[in-house]
């Protein structure tokens, strides 16, 4: 990976961070969006793609409401796109996406933490924001946006850098089976993470939709 | 408002970033302040020397939650309830009043609807070979319906005022709601089964069976422990064991 690329995986990494929650929530950060850009941006769309699709079937059981706490999978996404490349590409989706979802963790607690500094900051300007002070509110606001930037530049450098040391470490000399084990633990679970959450969404009274929708899966598959 | 334009645009991009400063205190109330104050600035001209604008963007900034998307209902509700003089306790009263059916409007027409609809449409597309265009159209069509949602809240609040809730019985959006729910499920029904074959097609032999099983026991651990097996703490020990059986199979 050259370095023009890895500038370029931070600069979308972190853009990606911040669209999940600060602005302007456009969804690039999904991890389809993310994971196809990456693709793009190694030469990969193929990798990029796929480590998309089984990121994205965890993010479906995402409900982001009130302050619910949650993985962060588009930065963790990139990451993932960028080590299953290193390593061969598809036969490493296990192994890329595996690495995902750790990262997807830290970027939920990095998003915690986030949230109590933005508390403490809030409470301590709350004399002059009751005051009704315009430039004392626009100074909390534009913090927050700056403390994210960093937030989701320090999670992409993290995971573009679990990804560079896989690579050189050799991870792309790993054995066939344990390749082919760890992409079909992985896709397994993605499954069965997003075929949970999408039921969860589903409401009783829809459910002859969902089974129409099946019908119709299952036919396309019988078609093609 | 008396022949005065209000600044809606500049209020509405600012509402694109009303969870920049999110936190466990006011929630979106910040955001909520900084995209309400331009709608304020006219109080500015008030002969109190300012005050009731100060007041005004103090309320605005205080404690808020409701679907980011529909935010503006409030901003333009409230904005046009300071212009039109309404007591500063029945503002607060309003801007109470719509924290919950924002919310769960917003819930349900975009995190449970709109959004898994199209994504659901876009992994069908992907499985079928459509590839990163898929992605691209998912974007696109995504973000006009963000788009057109957020500055109908907006003009909605703005013109409807203290009367926001006959805003919310709007027709066009009474009826997305009942169509984006079966659009949703059928979606996400038909993206299901292309999937599963789409992720399997690459995998040799037996292994695809083994991929269904894991899906299966996936699928009943999460429904019967949802506590303590989570997506990714399942992925996670499904990677490591894989590791491990894979790692001995050699």
């Amino acid at each position: 990976m050259s370095l023009t690329t890895l500038a370029a995986l931070l600069v979308w990494g972190t853009l990606v961070g911040v669209d999940l929650v600060t602005v302007p929530q456009m969804m690039i950060a999904r991890p389809l969006v993310a994971g196809t850009v990456a693709g793009l941006l190694l030469g990969d769309v193929e990798t990029g793609l796929r480590v998309g699709v089984v990121l994205e079937l965890f993010q479906f059981d995402v409900l982001p409401v009130g302050a619910a706490r949650y993985p962060e999978y588009g930065p963790a996404t990139i990451a993932a796109v960028a080590l299953a490349h290193g390593m061969g590409g598809m036969p490493a989706l296990g192994i890329g996406a595996g690495v995902g979802l750790a990262l997807a963790v830290v970027g939920g607690i990095s998003l915690h933490w986030l949230r109590t500094v933005n508390t403490r900051v809030v409470r301590k300007a709350s004399v002059a924001l009751e005051a009704g002070h315009p430039g004392a509110l626009a100074r909390v606001h534009a913090g927050g946006v700056l403390r994210d930037v960093a937030r989701a530049g320090a999670i992409t450098i993290l995971g573009l850098a679990v990804a560079t040391l896989g690579t050189r470490l050799g991870a792309g000399s790993l054995p066939a089976p344990v390749l082919v084990a760890t992409n079909v633990a992985v896709c397994g679970v993605a499954l069965a993470t997003g075929g949970t959450g999408l039921l969860r969404l589903v409401e009783r009274t829809k459910l002859r939709w969902l089974a129409a929708g099946l019908a119709a899966g299952l036919g396309l598959i019988w078609v093609a | 408002m008396g022949g005065v334009k209000p600044p809606l645009g500049a209020a509405f991009l600012r509402l694109f970033m009303v969870q920049c400063s999110w936190n466990y205190e006011r929630l979106v109330g910040i955001g909520m302040g900084v995209a309400e104050e331009p709608l304020l600035r006219h109080l500015r001209g008030a002969p109190d020397n300012g005050a009731s604008y100060r007041a005004a963007v103090a309320r605005g900034a205080r404690f808020f939650n409701a679907h980011p998307y529909l935010c503006g209902l409030a901003v333009g509700a409230t904005a046009r309830a300071e212009h039109d003089g309404m007591p500063p306790a029945q503002i607060e009263r309003l801007r109470a009043a719509l924290i919950g059916p924002l919310g769960s409007l917003g819930d349900r027409l975009v995190w449970a609807g709109w959004l898994p609809f199209l994504a659901g449409a876009a992994l069908a597309g992907i499985a079928l070979g459509a590839g990163w265009i898929a992605v691209a159209t998912f974007l696109g069509i995504y973000n006009l319906g963000h788009v057109a949602l957020r500055w109908w809240a907006l003009r909605a609040g703005w013109r409807a005022g203290s009367d926001v809730t006959g805003a919310l019985r709007d027709p066009v959006l009474q009826g997305s709601l009942g169509l984006v729910g079966p659009a949703m499920a059928f979606a996400v029904g038909t993206a299901l089964p292309l999937v599963v074959r789409w992720l399997a097609g690459p995998l040799p032999g037996a292994n695809v069976l083994v991929l269904l099983a894991v899906a299966a026991a996936g699928a009943g651990a999460l429904r019967l422990k949802p506590g303590l097996f989570t997506g990714p703490r399942l992925g996670l020990a499904a990677v490591l064991a894989a590791v491990v059986v894979g790692a001995l199979w050699r």
